[in-house]
């Protein structure tokens, strides 16, 4: 199993009266609330984590692209990945990536991260989300009747750039190039391994499953809760025809470790309590905007509405209609907003423990979701750079060692990136001195 | 009564109500055929009136080549040819009535008078268009009508089983057209085109729009060739024939008489 240490970047800096203050974290957050010298801090902070992750030992560093917000200050994941490919000489570097149908032309991706794939000398796996509708819809207005169908035009173009032998044009709907031809090229043939993050779209798991892309489920829910999600997208698998192989999929999950339960329960409480209660605060109002669904993922829903509806005959259809919207509110973000730190363990959505017990739980929770590699958050919310290069120091040296092996006999990870041989990769030189 | 037409996208769903001169209703962001009362109080005044349902909407098939607002103006220019509403009056509201008027800008003949109920086109930084998806659906419901419930034949189920699954799916639908008529911002350039519009135009506002300001009445009234009348409606909202039917039917009824 591969261990990727994640990056979500939060700003750490909210007050304490957020969630009562101000109504979201997201698109209409207070602008003045951003202090700039916060800023520098906090991304050179959260670079030297990231750099330390990769020299401790995990398989791989992560980050991703968010906007308008302060629950993930990476509006540019590429502009990070570029700093790492420097100075992670053996990690993969993850990016969970670039929201395509926000690039205009999405040809900019291919580019990007060809870049990327160049630089780091072909350890880049290439994620492609949708976006959240937070980010794609309201802060970059793309339509939500048009997003999808967008994004994968997009996909369809960065591949085709990628592995064209010729310069070509390209037609699409949305995007029109009389001439598509992308240098620099990938280090990486035909194209860096291709990650798709993912909520619970059905459409999603089938495309994944159809087309053999490892699909990566990014609730923060815990993994109990994530059960049902992997079982729906492994039936895909299984419905088209292929091998459960599990490094075909991914989980993001939290992690607090420390030399004893009561440690990491009193060490990681806060950061917790203020990644949930203060970076998930986002207003119902912006997270569910009609079109970003698919009408496959919004039938389903109806058809768990239907069922409960029938379990409760005598509830009257707009008690029924309520609910379900409280329902999907409850899902949505901000579901953990109030939560205590026990709610959350006893959840999933943290795995505390000293390093035994945390492998114990990942081990499970791999196994019942059946997922090869795992998006570990070893930062979260406010957490301190001491405090998160203590976490990802144990969770590097007690726990790696002890999960690592799992799926490695069985299966082979062939959404792993190909570097060039260590002998061929250059690393930084040392910069000659110069005399003044 | 409701029959289906076929055009290029697949079925078209057109209510037809009553006899008399015909004259054409072309709903907003919500639409409910055979259930809104706006229609029978119209045709009970001598008309005969014929209300497509546009693309996503209701039992209309949603068309994959729309994408923009060429697009869909281009729709329901094929649209009111298969209905028969060419060279008719029409009620237009909200987002249809934005519609209609970028249609009238290039198709002189496609009308023969409108009655436009709170259009949306045009944009003033200091009375912003209000975005009706940034909020829950109860919201949107109190965004949209003064009485949240005048709507409810567009919100609410009463269907169950598999009924209440494809009403789930419709609403969702038609939301989803809404939105690709009003994302990010519903302002295309129309008040570059407004002159164009060479028939009798009435305006009609609620007093409470929470979408579009009635201030824009005056926006409206300056580019267009032959306003006949303003009108405001008091204690309705943006959808002011669903909030207030008889009021709406009265006015087009002494438009188009």
């Amino acid at each position: 199993m591969k261990t990727i240490w994640f990056h979500l970047m939060p700003y750490p800096e909210l007050p304490d009266d957020f969630t009562s203050e101000h109504r979201s974290v997201w698109v209409d957050i207070d602008p003045g609330l951003f202090d700039a010298r916060v800023g520098h801090r906090m991304y050179n902070e959260y670079i030297d984590e990231l750099e330390f992750a990769a020299s401790v030992g995990f398989d791989g560093v992560g980050i991703n692209e968010h906007h308008s917000n302060a629950y993930g200050l990476m509006p540019s994941p590429n502009l990070i990945a570029a700093s790492l490919a420097r100075t992670c000489p053996d990690a993969a570097l993850v990016v969970l990536g670039d929201s395509v149908a926000l690039y205009n032309p999405p040809i900019r991706v291919a580019e990007e991260f060809a870049m990327l794939d160049c630089i780091s000398g072909g350890r880049l796996v290439a994620g492609f989300p949708v976006g959240t509708p937070m980010d794609t819809l309201y802060a970059y207005g793309n339509n939500p009747a048009t997003l999808r169908e967008r994004y994968h035009e997009g996909i369809e173009l960065i591949l085709k750039a990628w592995t064209a032998d010729d310069v070509f044009s390209f037609n699409g709907k949305y995007s029109k190039l009389r001439y598509v031809n992308c240098w620099p090229r990938p280090v990486q043939q035909p194209h860096p391994p291709i990650w798709i993050p993912g909520g619970g779209s059905i459409d999603t798991w089938q495309w994944c499953a159809r087309a053999g892309y490892s699909y990566l489920y990014l609730s923060y829910f815990g993994y109990k809760a994530a059960l049902k999600t992997m079982q729906g997208f492994w039936k895909c698998v299984e419905d088209a025809g292929r091998p459960a192989n599990p490094f075909q999929a991914g989980f993001a999950q939290f992690f607090g470790v420390a030399d004893s339960e009561a440690e990491a329960i009193e060490l990681y409480r806060e950061p917790a309590e203020y990644f949930f209660n203060r970076c998930l605060h986002v207003y119902p109002g912006f997270a569910d905007p009609p079109g970003y669904k698919t009408l496959a993922t919004v039938r389903n829903g109806a058809e768990g509405m239907v069922e409960r509806a029938a379990r409760e005959a005598s509830e009257r259809a707009q008690q029924t209609t309520k609910k379900a919207e409280r329902k999907a509110a409850q899902r949505s973000f901000s579901a953990a907003s109030h939560m205590s730190f026990e709610q959350m363990v006893e959840k999933g959505y943290v795995i505390v423990g000293n390093p035994d017990q945390v492998a114990e739980k990942t081990i499970e929770m791999a196994k019942q979701l059946r997922i090869g590699h795992v998006m570990s958050l070893c930062h979260f919310g406010n957490m301190s750079r001491d405090l998160a290069m203590h976490n990802t120091e144990l969770m590097a040296t007690k726990v790696l060692p002890q999960i690592r092996h799992l799926w490695d006999d069985e299966w082979q990870d062939r959404w792993w990136p190909t570097p060039l041989p260590v002998a061929d990769r250059m690393t930084p030189s040392p910069r000659p001195s110069v005399s003044r | 009564m409701i029959d289906f037409a076929q055009w290029k996208a697949g079925s078209l769903e057109i209510w037809r109500e009553g006899d008399g001169p015909t004259v054409g209703y072309l709903h907003g962001m919500v639409c409910a055929p055979g259930r809104q009362s706006f229609v029978p109080e119209l045709a009970s005044r001598g008309f005969r009136v014929i209300a497509p349902s546009l693309p996503g909407y209701a039992r209309t098939s949603p068309s994959v080549d729309i994408r923009n607002i060429h697009d869909w103006v281009f729709a329901l220019s094929e649209i009111i040819d298969a209905a028969g509403l060419v060279g008719a009056p029409l009620v237009a509201s909200s987002t249809g009535a934005m519609l209609a008027l970028e249609l009238a800008a290039m198709r002189p003949e496609a009308f023969s008078s409108l009655v436009l109920v709170a259009p949306l086109g045009l944009w003033s930084d200091d009375r912003p268009v209000a975005d009706p998806f940034s909020t829950t659906l109860s919201g949107q419901r109190a965004l949209l009508t003064r009485d949240p419930t005048a709507t409810a034949s567009f919100f609410d189920d009463s269907a169950a089983g598999d009924l209440l699954v494809d009403a789930t799916i419709q609403r969702y639908t038609a939301r989803t057209a809404t939105a690709s008529l009003v994302w990010p911002i519903p302002e295309f350039g129309l008040a570059e085109r407004m002159h164009r519009v060479s028939c009798p135009v009435t305006l009609v506002w609620g007093s409470d729009d929470q979408i579009v300001d009635p201030s824009y009445a005056e926006e409206f009234a300056a580019r267009l060739r032959d306003v006949r009348g303003r009108h405001v409606v008091d204690g309705a909202g943006h959808l002011v024939e669903w909030d207030d039917p008889r009021a709406v039917a009265s006015l087009a009824a002494a438009a188009f008489g």
